[in-house]
């Protein structure tokens, strides 16, 4: 690497770019949103915000989020483990299936479960027997965001423990150790801030998930509304503080998980730097 | 005969996928001997440990410690201990907690395992350094750790997988000489993989000779050296040349049209025109191509009948330079045909010990 250099015209030039490019794209339209929210002073905003339909969005944004973190971090944990620490026919397959959610637009995404689990389907006759409601109901927007959700904790963990070989668990096993033993005293520790780097964009992208979380919702206000699904309701129906507002608190929320990945950062080195 | 063994290996096959890593090995190996698989790189010798060990599963053939058939037992009860190649030590836990772990596993009392901890970290010693990460360590002081760590719930076998590679040079020759004095002390029977023939013949009892998927030959280090049983390790142990035009050199006789011969360098003496000999007469002319300079001895490549060969003068000897004509005398060599093997003496040392 040797020393850093001071910044010469080219450099500036880059820089400046940069700079630039982050305003336009970033840092006018949070502005904006905050700007927005507030316009009519800090009471309409604090209304919007204590709204009893607002309240009820948040709170089911807050669960969806915790549901689909929690069940991502056990699959995710498990897929990144079956897939680095033993070979398998098809495991090439399941690797490349992972990435799936990313790559399918999340329209898609809910079609799916809407053909899977609407009145269409043959499931659906079983789950009514059960009284179980899956699409137009909470349960849906809970499949959707974990389905859209799934591969940010494992892609996380698997170039970690690829890293680290299987050597320290081989030894392990040499000398008696269960599996459980084996995750806990060797391969966690290890994994540890990579694992806690996936819970955070994972919750970051859960709670801005709109686009399969919209088609299965069915919009139904203070039941099946999620704050994005919230904000463009009120959009749509002209409320625009209504839907800066709520928007500012999305957007207060996102920074708050982004400064929680800093302290982690800085607290346990970069996540992947573990070799170091 | 079999009383004596610790380790038996009957009829072992191994594929991985296409490739045959282990092809009918046999061996057996006596109570107490530290034993070396010595073979290049993919001759199968890092399979057969980690078949011994458990780590991989046979296709045919039986594994046999202390007389009984393992092969469906798990390698954490076979009594083993193995050191990894990059010793595998547990980075996030201490030295201490290193060396505890498999005492941990066997739910030995705290009390007993601060004991066995601290009796073994004097063994290697490495005390006060429990509170220590082990990238905290030097290479050496983590091959300690890792020995230690292996030996800590007393294993009957003791298993090593390239013991010296992660080390450089310099510590390797001590560590080699250290795990000796070791080894021998614990009267541990030990096997350990190394591509390395100095390290082979300097630190074990016993080698085992591997080269693609085969046991090539088993013995002491001398044996290796003086009879060497297969072509393979003829050319393998040494710094062997092979040669086809044999016959070229004086006093010496085409055995069979499409033999081959091996020479080494302490096979060959190099003498300065002006010197004389025994057996001057019989000796080559050659024509000396390089000189090496190896501290305690010269190293010479000499160009003779059109093949290089390497030979050692002592420091004390006459200087010779590049471009010099000397007398090469051939005292013996290894004829190899087809799979068979001879040592073949110089002609002129059988007349003139027909003459006395």
């Amino acid at each position: 690497m040797g020393q850093k250099q001071k910044p010469g015209p080219f450099q500036w030039f880059l820089i400046i770019l940069c700079a630039v490019f982050l305003c336009v794209m970033l840092i006018l339209p949070l502005t904006y949103i905050i700007v927005t929210a507030f316009r009519e002073g800090l009471g309409v905003y604090i209304k919007a915000i204590t709204d009893e339909y607002a309240l009820k969005a948040v709170t089911l944004t807050v669960q969806v989020t915790l549901i689909a973190v929690a069940v991502n971090t056990v699959f995710g944990i498990c897929a990144a483990w079956c897939i680095t620490k033993f070979s398998f026919h098809g495991k090439k397959i399941i690797s490349t299936f992972i990435d799936l959610p990313v790559t399918v637009s999340p329209i898609i995404a809910g079609l799916i479960y809407i053909l899977l689990y609407g009145r269409q389907s043959a499931l659906y006759p079983i789950l009514r027997e059960y009284g179980i409601k899956v699409v137009f109901a909470i349960p849906g927007i809970v499949l959707a965001t974990i389905f859209v959700t799934f591969p940010f904790i494992s892609r996380e963990l698997i170039p970690v423990l690829t890293a680290q070989g299987t050597d320290e668990e081989e030894a392990a096993a040499l000398m008696g150790a269960d599996a459980f033993t084996i995750f806990r005293k060797v391969t966690f520790p290890h994994i540890k801030w990579a694992l806690l780097y996936g819970v955070v964009l994972c919750t970051a992208r859960a709670m801005g998930e709109f686009g399969a979380v919209s088609v299965l919702s069915g919009h139904l206000r203070g039941k099946t509304n999620t704050m994005p699904l919230y904000v463009e309701l009120l959009y749509q129906g002209y409320d625009f503080t209504g839907a800066f507002a709520i928007s500012s608190l999305l957007v207060i929320m996102a920074v708050a998980v982004l400064a929680l990945r800093s302290i982690l950062e800085h607290k346990g080195g970069k996540p992947g730097d573990i070799l170091k | 005969m079999s009383e004596n063994n610790y380790v038996e290996l009957r009829h072992l096959e191994k594929h991985f996928k296409d490739f045959h890593a282990s092809k009918d090995i046999n061996i057996n190996i006596s109570k107490g001997k530290l034993v070396a698989l010595l073979g290049p790189s993919g001759s199968g010798k890092t399979t057969i440990l980690r078949m011994i060990a458990g780590l991989e599963t046979p296709d045919s053939g039986d594994i046999i410690l202390d007389g009984k058939v393992v092969n469906n037992i798990p390698g954490s009860e076979r009594g083993i201990g193995f050191v990894f190649q990059n010793y595998a030590l547990f980075r996030y836990m201490t030295v201490y907690d290193n060396i505890a772990f498999g005492l941990r596993v066997k739910k030995t009392k705290e009390s007993e395992i601060k004991e066995r901890v601290s009796e073994l970290l004097k063994l290697i010693g490495c005390e006060g350094l429990e509170k220590r990460y082990p990238s905290q360590l030097s290479g050496g002081q983590r091959q300690r750790v890792a020995f230690a760590r292996a030996l800590a719930p007393s294993p009957q076998l003791l298993l090593l997988d390239e013991p010296f590679a992660a080390i450089d040079a310099k510590v390797r020759v001590e560590l080699r000489t250290w795990l000796r004095e070791m080894i021998s002390r614990l009267g541990i029977t030990s096997i350990f993989v190394t591509h390395d023939q100095d390290e082979a013949i300097e630190v074990a009892d016993e080698i085992i000779v591997t080269n693609q998927g085969r046991v090539e030959q088993k013995g002491t280090p001398r044996e290796l050296y003086s009879r060497p049983a297969t072509p393979f390790v003829a050319q393998f142990i040494g710094n062997s040349i092979q040669i086809k035009n044999y016959a070229d050199f004086n006093c010496f006789e085409q055995r069979s049209p499409d033999s081959t011969a091996v020479l080494r360098p302490e096979f060959i003496s190099v003498l300065k025109k002006n010197e004389t000999q025994q057996f001057s007469t019989s000796a080559d002319e050659g024509v000396v191509e390089d000189i090496i300079f190896r501290g305690s001895s010269i190293e010479l490549r000499v160009r003779i009948h059109g093949v290089l060969l390497s030979a050692s003068r002592s420091v004390n000897d006459t200087p010779v330079e590049v471009g010099e004509k000397v007398d090469v005398f051939v005292y013996r060599m290894y004829v190899i045909d087809g799979d068979t093997i001879t040592l073949v003496d110089n002609d002129s040392l059988k007349q003139e010990s027909v003459v006395i």
